[in-house]
């Protein structure tokens, strides 16, 4: 660069600047694309129809999770009760599903209000103790970190108290939502698109995300999200009620781990309590793979769209890798998971802070 | 330990500089400055703000890698090029703002970064509270060392953090406005520890806008202007109306001039109040502050650094909390510490740091409409929209370059300012409070950014502008409060006032 830096040339110079921003952006899409260039390598038939279904049916329940916690993650703030939150509203559903049902004459289905209720009763609750996390972390000035760490128990003990860890049956509707699916191929009358299967499920975390990324792209409160996150003093200044945004972002992700426990319940056709032990960290990992600043006003739904792609193929590929001559080959995957996980985080981490440098 | 006593013969020079220079890209904040202390003396740096002298003593600390000239200690070439090597040569630096650990007790203070060791693994408390206690004992410093730092009054921290220099090893000691934020009986206190580490044969360079402290304490004085080294003077020798004058020179450039001779400041406004506060008080920052703004009135507050007109600032737009008082815009009560309330009323602060002001990973024109997003922009917001908001306030307040989808980190402080000042045109402004608005700014974005508080003020807005910068407030104020240790010490209206004049009240 030999450039002098006259006033004239400054612009073009910082132009120059928005477009090498770009490499942190593409930096998540390589990942995937190295992942499923190399499990195709290595898996048989892994570019199939059948690989896009695996993906659709495994995803959808993290990506309503990271839906929520993108909402967090922006603001600065982290909720560490998300799959103790999720396992709580499924084991009140299962509950109430069981108790509604009991005074039913037998060989009748729970229906109507009921059926509504024993669904919409534990996302209302979901959201009330979010709402309570927001407003004591605001309220005690402590770090989400530690007030959700305190919900995440509050959460679980609930739940174990509720259901006596005993399996619980929930609603065939949302065993329905989590395991049937449109066949485009039955749709379309196209033979070849035989495997090809669209979850109810993923439709559902489709329309969650649209709807999360409308509000974060295109509300005021979206905005003042993002600026709350990136520089909370300045948007306080600015007349921002941040204390409001922030404890609405903790509701908004209580809910949407809710909507997500409801959903894996029915996808395993009941809830018991050891379910959604590691959605809080897969979720986490989701997010922050797609690019989204851990430290606040950074980062879209876009990329945390991508971030749970990248996560589902990994485990989708890691479940079809076959080493026959390895014994214990299964009892390694996780360990693979972490590593490949690890490699793309530092590698996204790497081209970001070379573009900030820049 | 370095042994005090062994180096002290008061004749040998210490420290000198020659022709020690810096320049920050085109702005030359220090040029050739030569600079001698003795062992054993108590040396006074004045200088208005931007004479050089926190260039110069960052320098010494340290905390610049690069510059021009030579450090000698001893006689021999230093070549100090980070706070390391600033310590090695003996250098101990005390800053305004003091860098003891609160929840740390004195003695752990006293020791931070190099505790006494027992078995080479566990801390030696019972050591390091003696050695604590006969090190106060001999700077006759009186605490319970086992207390926390916290516990204790400012000139005892202050203190403290000297005792800690002295004993790491340091012969010179640099205290850069250390009597600010003092009551005077405090500051007896500091200056007897002051003349005992002297005796010790300890070199001091004391910075302070105060002169009488100067004066009182200050074996010879150097005074630096525009960078320059103007002349180093015994302290007897000189009076503190001639050391201002010499601070102030009379060579001054650009609009300056006019006002070392002084200006004359108008009658009292009859224009309506616009913002009232009454008996506004913070714990150690201002106290019963009472004060009112016109409409179309520019109202300074002048205060050295810690003279509480700053933190009135923030308090006054309800971004810090107050212990008691009321304020009222346009004659309606407003909940104090509530920054919401006051920004949709019409009351709006420009900060000195925009760090505070500007969210900086984020586009201009998210910046600017950011107050007010629902009148200007609605519920639902479009990036078109927002630009075409953004974009000519960008261009009233002379934003260069003016594109809304830059990211505020990268503009400079100037443009960065106006770009705060932006974000208050979309509302309805009544009152704006600055806060040192163009602090560390070259002339030309001084001059555009006051350009358009002007502006604001002929169409009605009352201006509160508080600063430590005389000349910014001659050439702005139309009445000036002057503040001291917290309280409005003078109202100064309808009278001829120079520069020497307004610091000679604080």
């Amino acid at each position: 660069m030999t450039q002098t830096t006259d006033d004239k040339s400054t612009s073009p110079v910082i132009i120059a600047k928005l477009k090498q921003m770009k490499a942190n952006e593409i930096a998540p899409f390589i990942s995937l694309a190295v992942l499923v260039a190399f499990f195709s390598i290595v898996v048989e038939d892994f570019l199939s129809f059948n690989t896009v279904t695996s993906v659709l049916t495994q995803g959808s329940v993290l990506a309503i999770a990271a839906v929520g916690m993108t909402f967090v993650l922006l603001c600065a703030e982290i909720d560490l009760s998300i799959g103790m939150v999720a396992l709580l509203s499924a084991c009140v559903c299962g509950e109430l599903y069981e108790r509604w049902s009991a005074g039913l004459p037998p060989e009748t289905e729970l229906r109507g209000i009921s059926l509504v209720m024993c669904m919409i009763a534990p996302l209302l609750m979901a959201g009330i103790l979010g709402l309570a996390s927001g407003f004591f972390t605001v309220s005690a000035r402590l770090p989400s970190f530690i007030i959700t760490l305190a919900m995440m128990n509050i959460a679980d003990g609930l739940a174990r108290y509720i259901t006596e860890s005993q399996l619980h049956k929930v609603p065939p509707a949302l065993n329905s939502l989590g395991n049937d699916a449109f066949s485009i191929g039955e749709m379309t009358g196209n033979e070849s698109f035989n495997d090809l299967f669209i979850p109810y499920s993923a439709l559902l975390a489709a329309v969650v995300m649209i709807v999360g990324w409308l509000m974060l792209q295109y509300t005021r409160f979206g905005r003042y999200i993002y600026m709350t996150g990136g520089n909370r003093e300045a948007a306080r200044l600015a007349g921002i009620r941040t204390g409001l945004i922030v404890t609405s972002c903790l509701a908004i992700c209580a809910f949407t781990a809710g909507l997500a426990g409801l959903l894996n319940g029915g996808r395993l056709n009941g809830v018991t309590v050891d379910q959604n032990k590691d959605l809080l960290l897969n979720a986490v990992a989701c997010v922050v793979l797609g690019g989204t600043s851990l430290f606040g006003g950074e980062g879209s739904m876009g990329r945390t769209l991508v971030g749970v792609v990248t996560f589902t193929v990994l485990s989708v590929g890691l479940t079809n890798v076959e080493v026959p001559q390895m014994e214990n080959f299964d009892l390694l995957r996780p360990f693979l998971m972490g590593i490949v996980l690890l490699a793309a985080l530092l590698i996204n981490g790497y081209l970001a802070k070379r573009s900030k440098t820049t | 330990m370095h042994d005090l006593s062994d180096s002290a013969t008061v004749d040998s020079t210490l420290l000198e500089c020659r022709g020690i220079g810096k320049a920050f890209g085109a702005n030359v904040a220090l040029q050739s400055v030569d600079l001698s202390v003795r062992a054993g003396e108590v040396h006074g740096l004045i200088g208005s703000n931007g004479a050089g002298k926190s260039t110069l003593m960052k320098i010494l600390a340290g905390a610049h890698a690069s510059y021009d000239g030579e450090i000698r200690i001893d006689g021999h070439t230093a070549a100090i090029h980070s706070p390391t090597d600033s310590m090695q040569f003996g250098i101990a630096m005390v800053y305004q703002e003091l860098s003891g650990v609160n929840q740390l007790s004195v003695a752990e203070n006293l020791f931070l970064g190099r505790q006494p060791v027992k078995n080479g693994i566990r801390v030696d408390w019972k050591l390091m509270r003696q050695e604590a206690r006969r090190q106060l004992g001999e700077l006759q410093i009186d605490v319970d060392v086992t207390t926390r730092l916290d516990q204790h009054p400012l000139v005892i921290r202050q203190m403290v953090e000297i005792a800690r220099g002295i004993n790491s090893g340091a012969r010179l000691l640099i205290l850069d406005e250390p009597t600010s934020a003092l009551s005077p009986p405090e500051v007896r206190r500091l200056f007897t520890l002051i003349r005992q580490l002297r005796e010790r044969g300890v070199a001091i360079i004391f910075i302070s806008h105060f002169i009488e402290d100067v004066l009182e304490i200050c074996d010879r004085v150097t005074v630096l202007r525009n960078g320059r080294k103007l002349q180093t003077t015994p302290a007897i020798e000189v009076d503190k109306h001639a050391l201002i004058h010499r601070m102030l020179g009379h060579s001054l450039e650009g609009e300056e001039i006019g006002y070392e001779t002084g200006v004359t400041l108008p009658p009292k406004t009859d224009a309506p109040v616009t913002l009232e506060i009454e008996g506004f008080s913070a714990a150690r920052e201002f106290k019963d502050v009472s004060l009112a703004a016109h409409e179309g009135e520019c109202l300074g507050l002048y205060g050295f650094v810690g003279a509480g007109h700053q933190e009135l600032i923030h308090a006054m737009a309800g971004a810090r909390a107050i212990d008691a008082g009321s304020i009222r815009l346009n004659g309606r009560s407003l909940k104090p510490g509530n920054v919401h309330q006051a920004v949709r009323n019409g009351l709006v602060m420009v900060a000195a740091d925009r760090a505070q002001t500007l969210v900086h990973q984020a586009e201009l024109y998210k910046n600017i409409t950011l107050a007010f997003l629902r009148r200007t922009i609605g519920n639902f917001v479009f990036r078109r929209r927002e630009i075409d908001v953004a974009h000519p306030k960008l261009q009233e307040v002379g934003c260069h370059p003016p594109v809304p989808e830059l990211l505020a980190r990268n503009l400079s402080g100037g443009n960065q300012q106006k770009v705060v000042l932006a974000k208050w045109l979309s509302g309805p402004m009544k009152a704006l409070l600055l806060e040192e608005p163009t602090r560390g700014m070259d002339v030309g974005a001084k001059d555009d950014i006051m350009a358009i508080v002007r502006d604001l003020k002929n169409k009605g807005a009352s201006v509160i502008l508080a600063s430590t910068e005389p000349e910014l407030l001659l050439a702005h104020a139309d009445r000036i409060l002057v503040f001291n240790k917290g309280q409005v010490v003078r109202e100064l209206v309808d009278e001829p006032v120079d520069k020497a004049t307004i610091m000679k009240y604080a």
